[in-house]
């Protein structure tokens, strides 16, 4: 690799005119990931007329930054109000709020604020030096990698949660019947559209999320008005203690990895890091059961896999022209009206711009880590703010986030409805995170299962015999049969041991 | 349309056009409308794009947009309402006012193929709009991977099955390459991806053998030499690509394009929509909209109102005809 670019890349970010838009792009990328309902890329939309104006290196870094700051402010609003606005986050909502109300919010929010910074920057170093090795990657993810993939990643969603197993495997089959809503994927077909083109392109994740979790919550805390409030810690709590820091580093660890590798496949790479990494980290703890109550880790392994995974994610755009999400897709409209073409020949004809890029990522999350950690205890005291008052304004929000997704106002009308349909299920004891996750990775493994079934002539043997999904076959079993198998063997045995030793 | 009060402008214009419309003698009833008219635009024209952000679609009418802003003499912000290959922001255009202050981009494959796909009743058709002006017109380029065996589009065709990817159900990408692989006698199967994107990559990653896509949506990995172009579905070669033959040198007559044109409600004022006409022709003059459709493999597409209509009414006859023919099921609803 050619280090000189890389170096002068360096020059390109740290000019005072791009430092001042990757500023500018963090500061509003939080703002608007705290907001719930508002996401990256339709503010990214909303501000491309901005860019016009500016050269086209600075435009990038400020939309990038719009990017990954929303992740970080995401967080926030996951935390807190338990309202997640990426797919990415919603496994955060689980512990994170879990801690919040336990009057945790502060470290919980710092840990969060570190595992981001830490898997951001991680991705951006493995970006630098692997990234054009790693272009192949994405390539090796055909149809029948994506639906084994899928279905790995529903098998994880009933890890998560802490009630009934049934109860998540109920709520995550309603996730897959909604994910079906939309014209067939192959066939055209109109399915459960109520013959109207409102529905025709499916329900968007914002919505789904934003109702189930958002309007639903809200509903049922209406009910509770004299549930006890979560006690607001006092500002000095708002930085990790010892213990939490502890827990937390390998976590952060393992989760950067597997948000790096994940996020470089288009189409739910993040939400597949953000379910792997809390799998893993619910296995590997000696206690399971403190997940889904506020396990500090349940926080730190997916917040780094999920802004490991933003980072890597501009992988696939740069160096083989092809964008991963609809963040993405806008970004990849913003360089093409600069003139710049994204793709194999970027990082050649334009190193300023890729290098640039890249570099200001650096500067980026240093720049979040230093907003976030001071303007954790002012967010911590929204939960001091009246519910009579926090729950409509956060309504209201939540609405003109989702009136900007489409700009369509049927949209908040589905909002709703989905909001009472999540609180029914709060209020019978189902779960939104399965429901929801299931919802985002049943579009991906119907569609993906029968483009492979298509591709392979009906033959389902090849998904073994291709290699890479032939291993993520392996992966499956192993993980869904074998392990429980054994698992259910050993405290058999153990059992009977302790009859053994009480006689 | 409410006639609006006189305003001082307004009645000025209405002085200097009185001998004009004593004339034409039948203006009475509407004066009020016509001074609104000879008024319009008074604040920004909203310029609706039923995609979503980022595509070929949002992008031109971005740069479009741009550059009409100084002929019109108002900003012409761009709104995005995606949903079902544009129907759902065309018939909010339909249901609201026809004063010209919002107009939209549309393209042809809603008019001419979709129907071919998808059944509805309400579907949208031509007559319910008025061409403003019309704008791109984009083909359709059968690619293979650099890699791959087949060098010309007869070694492909010569193949004994051949799978593709297409952007989607219900597009020209699969129309195009189903009229091709059906015309030519080729054991194909078409597998739809979802848009161009993702179509792309799986050729890319050889999981597919072909896919017919935009140029837009194949230029930059054409010229990076990762993929190869052995037809375009247009009547005349491409400027952009002048040594790939096109599908009808090769005797298959297959032409599929894409269309795009700026439509407002069939009812607006003829001085609204001429002064938007007018602003437009002199956008489409400008050097910055000129450097956009050349970086982004677009050719032009300039003809007036009616025969824009007439292309797009004979097409989407033209385009049912040959589907029927080959007894194509590009969806199950035809």
């Amino acid at each position: 690799m050619d280090f000189s670019s890389v170096l002068s890349g360096f020059a390109v970010a740290f000019e005072p005119q791009n430092l001042l838009f990757c500023l500018i792009g963090v500061t509003v990328g939080m703002l608007i990931g705290v907001l719930p309902g508002l996401g990256p890329a339709a503010t990214i939309a909303i501000l491309l007329p901005i860019t016009y104006s500016l050269e086209p290196t600075a435009a990038v870094i400020m939309l990038a930054g719009i990017f990954y700051g929303a992740q970080y402010g995401g967080t926030i609003t996951s935390v807190l109000l338990r309202m997640p606005g990426e797919a990415s986050t919603v496994v955060t909502a689980l512990d994170g709020h879990a801690l919040a109300r336990r009057g945790e919010a502060g470290p919980a929010l710092g840990v969060a604020a570190i595992a981001s910074f830490i898997g951001g920057t991680a991705s951006i170093l493995l970006l630098t030096f692997i990234a054009p090795a790693l272009a192949g990657v994405a390539l090796a993810f055909g149809p029948a990698e994506y639906t084994v993939l899928a279905l790995i990643g529903i098998f994880l969603v009933g890890t998560l949660g802490s009630g009934s197993l049934w109860k998540s495997a109920a709520a995550a089959a309603l996730g897959l019947l909604i994910a079906t809503v939309g014209l067939d994927p192959l066939l055209g077909t109109p399915r459960f559209t109520f013959g109207t083109d409102q529905l025709a392109d499916g329900i968007d994740f914002t919505i789904v999320a934003m109702g189930l979790f958002g309007v639903g919550e809200i509903l049922y805390n209406l009910e509770h008005r004299d549930r006890p409030q979560p006690r607001v810690p006092a500002f000095g709590r708002a930085i990790p203690g010892r213990m939490h820091w502890l827990r937390s580093r390998m976590a952060i660890l393992r989760g950067s990895v597997t948000g790096f590798v994940l996020g470089i496949l288009p189409g739910g790479g993040a939400t597949m890091s953000s379910l792997v990494s809390y799998a893993v980290e619910k296995r590997v703890a000696k206690d399971p059961s403190r997940f889904g109550k506020g396990a500090i880790e349940g926080v730190a392994g997916p917040e780094s896999a999920n802004n490991a995974a933003a980072t890597s994610s501009f992988i696939p755009l740069l160096t083989l022209g092809i964008p991963a999400n609809a963040t993405m897709a806008v970004l990849f409209g913003a360089l093409m009206l600069q003139g710049i073409t994204p793709g194999p020949g970027l990082m050649n004809d334009h190193p300023d711009v890729f290098w640039g890029v890249v570099n200001s990522m650096y500067v980026g999350n240093l720049l979040l880590l230093a907003l976030s950690i001071p303007l954790i205890g002012v967010f911590v005291r929204m939960l001091k703010v009246r519910p009579g008052v926090l729950a409509p304004l956060t309504v209201v929000i939540t609405m003109l986030g989702v009136y900007s997704i489409r700009n369509n106002a049927f949209d908040m009308l589905l909002v709703v409805g989905l909001g009472l349909l999540g609180y029914g299920m709060r209020k019978l004891g189902f779960e939104p995170g399965p429901f929801v996750l299931a919802f985002v990775l049943g579009s991906l493994l119907e569609a993906s299962f029968r483009r492979s079934m298509r591709l392979f002539g009906g033959d389902v043997t090849e998904f073994v015999q291709r290699p890479v999904s032939g291993v993520l076959v392996a992966v499956l079993v192993l993980t869904v049969v074998v392990v429980p198998l054994l698992r259910g063997v050993r405290a058999r045995q153990s059992a009977a041991a302790a009859r053994v030793t009480a006689e | 349309m409410n006639p609006r009060p006189f305003t001082r402008r307004g009645v000025l214009a209405g002085i200097a056009a009185t001998p004009v419309a004593a004339l034409t003698a039948c203006n009475g009833v509407q004066g009020g409308a016509d001074a609104a008219a000879a008024d319009f635009p008074t604040r920004a024209v909203d310029f609706w794009v039923p995609f979503d952000p980022g595509g070929s679609g949002d992008l031109v009418s971005r740069a479009l947009a741009k550059a009409a802003e100084e002929p019109l003499g108002e900003s012409l912000p761009v709104t995005n309402k995606p949903g079902a290959n544009g129907a759902v922001g065309l018939k909010e255009l339909l249901a609201g006012d026809a004063d010209g202050y919002t107009i939209s981009l549309a393209v042809k494959s809603l008019f001419a193929i979709t129907p071919l796909a998808v059944e509805d009743p309400d579907a949208v058709v031509i007559e319910d709009f008025r061409i403003i002006t019309t704008l791109t017109n984009e083909a359709y380029v059968l690619v293979v991977h650099a890699d791959s065996a087949y060098r010309t589009l007869d070694d492909l065709l010569a193949a004994s099955a051949v799978n593709y990817a297409t952007t989607g159900v219900g597009t020209g990408s699969q129309l195009s390459a189903q009229l091709l692989f059906v015309g030519a006698g080729v054991d194909a199967t078409d597998v739809p991806f979802d848009g161009g994107a993702s179509a792309v990559t799986a050729l890319l990653g050889q999981e597919v053998d072909a896919v017919s896509a935009s140029l837009a949506e194949t230029m930059p990995q054409i010229e990076a030499g990762e993929l190869r172009a052995i037809a375009v579905f247009s009547e005349e070669r491409s400027p952009f690509l002048n040594d790939v033959p096109t599908a009808m040198e090769a005797g298959y007559d297959v032409v599929v394009d894409q269309r795009r044109f700026v439509v407002a409600p069939a009812a607006v004022d003829d001085e609204v929509a001429g002064v938007l006409s007018l602003a437009f022709e002199d956008a489409k003059e400008s050097p910055e909209y000129g450097q956009f459709l050349q970086d982004n493999y677009m050719d032009r597409w300039e003809v007036d109102n009616l025969e824009a209509k007439a292309h797009l009414s004979e097409a989407a006859e033209q385009y049912a005809a040959l589907a029927e023919d080959a007894g194509l099921q590009l969806g199950d609803g035809s």
